[in-house]
């Protein structure tokens, strides 16, 4: 799999010098991001296109090449995934379109190139995708990318990696990550996904540098094998996938076929296997902050801090809905917060009031942090001093020390709220409904990977009574 | 079993009978209403005495997937006249039959499940929970699982159901046994993975008698098409 994100000597089969000619945008690019690599153009008069030496077969260049870009009309890929069979050339990035997604004669040539696949053991991604990216190392083979429109997402390689069926929702990701703490590490179109699918890249992102895995999908083919390697990620797994709409199997004799579109049979295997499904587009690149910058919640009982009391009643309606707890503090805890200054509340929602020094905001946090009556904060406070911006800052550093996480939202215009978080560097939510929505997000998966980790431990001792309990506990 | 259901689809049925579908669901660990398929009226007479009354007396064979629109199906029959009568309303359909059903009669306390299993193009074969009766299709309460089912996933697709609450100590009925219904839901799972044969089963309604969910009723129907190595 490295080899995909990690060539060192690359042919782009089908980059030429005419005009228009996607795969010389690839060559271009890749020698603009400087990325170091033996580069090969194959096309049909063996002319070289931006530097890259040129062939007119793959058989002729005299050097190893571990990575081959297809990018040529799809009756010619085929017979070129042979020559690259022979070459010695085990995985290809085939982007050309024009397969299953055509008609019958794509399905054909989709046949084919299965086969020669099949003879020499070529592993490939595509057909009909963009390419992948890797941020970390700057190879990007991306067909048609300018130079300089994504110099930011290089400039600044993260943990989110993006499994994608549309090359669109990828450039969404990076364009919304310029305003936000998170950053994209890998992203990998698959396309038709005719061999690698989004299974076979979630395992392997499981084992690299990525921290949240993201995926975009339009159809799942084999469900079974997402549920099997679902279930041994460890990683976050978030899901948008289209086609919620789908019809029951009409013609079914029984009610269980009648009842069970594609849809629920989907939303329920994601449960099943601890995949994150997405409520919205906006959260592929909104949740993942929650994973990368706060520790995972452990629990359900959440404290609110809030300086105006409409958004300690916002933040307690929302996460009730969720099904979250806000305990009442307990006696001992309320004391400790009244002595640290004139609060108006400290029963949760901890309503703070104006005008606290940030020895005021630190005490706060450290008394509800270490209390042990709650497992994460909801702070939703207005941003109309100074000393909140420098209580936000400690207060991430804290959530560090105890282990318990902050979903933040303030209460401030959307270009107040996405300066301060790029200026600043603060995960700071775009709505209460997003930080809420994060919360859940993050206690779902501590949650299945718990139990999960209960029962195989249970199955392991064949006890069953146990497994139960743990269940209603949680 | 794998005999049975071969020799059915050889046969050309598009489903098994009631009796053999009570057959495989009781493989799987399904608890049953108690019933014997009988061929005379005097048996019909005899097996209801046995079971004690009242009971209920089904038309048996695998093309009555609609008893009740037949008008095979005679409920909380209370003694031997009632019994003889029913036998020989049922037997006088015109429809192929095996015999007739003698069950008992689960009066239940309003509580009913839906269980099943059904292949999904992608996910293969899911095992199906949920709200039953007559309300099943009309509040769409159902979770489905993947099978083979864990412990933990028979136990959390219970636990997603909206109307979960039924399953708790409801308006003086005690809590269902749960064990039983995840014995139940992982058992269909091995027959959607166990037997290529099973195209989709369905348990509706399981009555919760007292604390135990009991299937009074259950179809299963046969995969037709080929790829089975049959001759269909």
């Amino acid at each position: 799999m490295e080899v995909f994100f990690e060539p060192k000597s690359l042919a782009v089969i089908g980059a030429s010098k005419s005009p228009g000619n996607l795969g010389a945008t690839i060559c271009n690019f890749i020698n603009y991001m400087k990325y170091e690599c033996r580069m090969y153009a194959v096309n049909t008069k063996g002319e070289s296109v931006m530097g890259c030496e040129g062939f007119t077969s793959v058989l002729d260049i005299p050097d190893e090449v571990d990575l081959a870009v297809i990018i040529t009309p799809a009756e010619h890929v085929p017979g070129i995934a042979k020559e690259c069979g022979r070459k010695g050339i085990l995985r290809l990035i085939v982007e050309s379109s024009g397969f299953s997604e055509e008609g019958d004669a794509g399905i054909l040539l989709q046949e084919e190139l299965d086969a020669a696949a099949a003879q020499y053991g070529i592993r490939y991604i595509g057909p009909n995708c963009l390419g992948v990216m890797n941020t970390h190392n700057r190879f990007c083979c991306f067909f048609g990318f300018v130079p300089g429109m994504y110099d930011l997402a290089f400039e600044n390689p993260g943990t989110v990696s993006y499994i994608i069926q549309s090359g669109g929702i990828g450039v969404l990701a990076m364009d919304s990550f310029q305003a936000d703490v998170t950053d994209v590490n890998k992203l990998i179109s698959i396309g038709n996904k005719a061999d690698i699918d989004e299974s076979d890249m979630m395992a392997y992102m499981n084992e690299d540098n990525t921290e949240v895995i993201g995926m975009y999908l339009e159809n799942v083919r084999n469900g079974r094998k997402l549920v099997e390697m679902a279930k041994k990620v460890t990683k976050p797994v978030l899901v948008y996938k289209v086609g919620k709409t789908g019809e029951g199997a009409s013609a079914a004799m029984s009610h269980t076929a009648g009842m069970a579109n594609n849809d629920v049979i989907f939303d329920n295997a994601c449960r099943q296997a601890g995949i994150i499904r997405l409520r919205s587009i906006s959260e592929l690149y909104t949740l993942p902050k929650i994973f990368t910058e706060m520790p995972i919640l452990r629990g359900k009982k959440i404290a609110i801090i809030s300086n105006s009391g409409a958004f300690g009643g916002i933040a307690s309606d929302l996460l009730v809905e969720e099904g979250f707890e806000i305990p009442v503090l307990s006696q001992e805890t309320q004391d400790k917060l009244k002595k640290t200054g004139k609060l108006y509340n400290v029963s949760n929602p901890v309503d703070i009031g104006p005008a606290l020094s940030i020895q005021t905001f630190n005490d706060i946090f450290d008394i509800l942090l270490s209390s042990g009556e709650i497992d994460g904060l909801m702070p939703v406070p207005n941003v109309w001093q100074e000393v909140v911006i420098e209580a936000i800052i400690e207060l991430i550093r804290k959530c560090q020390n105890y282990g318990k996480p902050a979903a933040i939202y303030i209460p401030n215009s959307i270009e107040r709220i996405l300066s301060i978080r790029k200026k600043y560097r603060v995960p700071v939510f775009e709505s209460p409904e997003e930080a809420v929505r994060a919360l859940a997000v993050s206690y779902q998966h501590y949650r299945y990977k718990k139990i999960k980790e209960t029962h195989d431990e249970a199955d392991a001792e064949g006890s069953h009574k146990e497994r139960t309990e743990v269940i209603i506990r949680a | 079993m794998k005999q049975m259901l071969r020799e059915a689809i050889r046969k050309g049925q598009k489903s098994l009978s009631e009796h053999d579908s009570r057959t495989v669901i009781e493989s799987a660990g399904v608890s049953l209403s108690r019933g014997k398929l009988v061929n005379t009226r005097a048996e019909a007479v005899s097996v209801a005495r046995e079971i004690g009354f009242p009971v209920v007396l089904k038309g048996c064979g695998h093309e009555l997937t609609h008893k009740t629109e037949l008008g095979a199906v005679r409920l909380k029959l209370r003694d031997r006249e009632e019994v003889s009568e029913a036998y020989d309303e049922i037997t006088g359909i015109n429809a192929q039959m095996d015999g007739v059903l003698v069950q008992e009669w689960i009066s239940g306390d309003g509580r009913e499940f839906v269980m099943g299993l059904t292949r999904d193009q992608q996910f293969g074969p899911c095992v199906m929970f949920g709200l039953g009766g007559i309300f099943t299709e009309a509040l769409n309460d159902v979770s489905f699982r993947v099978a083979p089912l864990t412990v933990y996933d028979a136990e959390e697709m219970i636990n997603e159901i909206r109307t979960r609450k039924l399953l708790d100590e409801f308006r003086g009925s005690p809590a269902v046994d749960r064990e039983v219904l995840v014995k139940s839901l992982i058992g269909l799972g091995e027959l959607g993975t166990g037997y290529d044969e099973i195209k989709e089963i369905d348990i509706n309604p399981v009555i919760i008698s007292g604390t135990v969910p009991v299937a009074v009723d259950a179809l299963v129907v046969l995969e037709t098409g080929n790829g089975l190595g049959v001759n269909a």
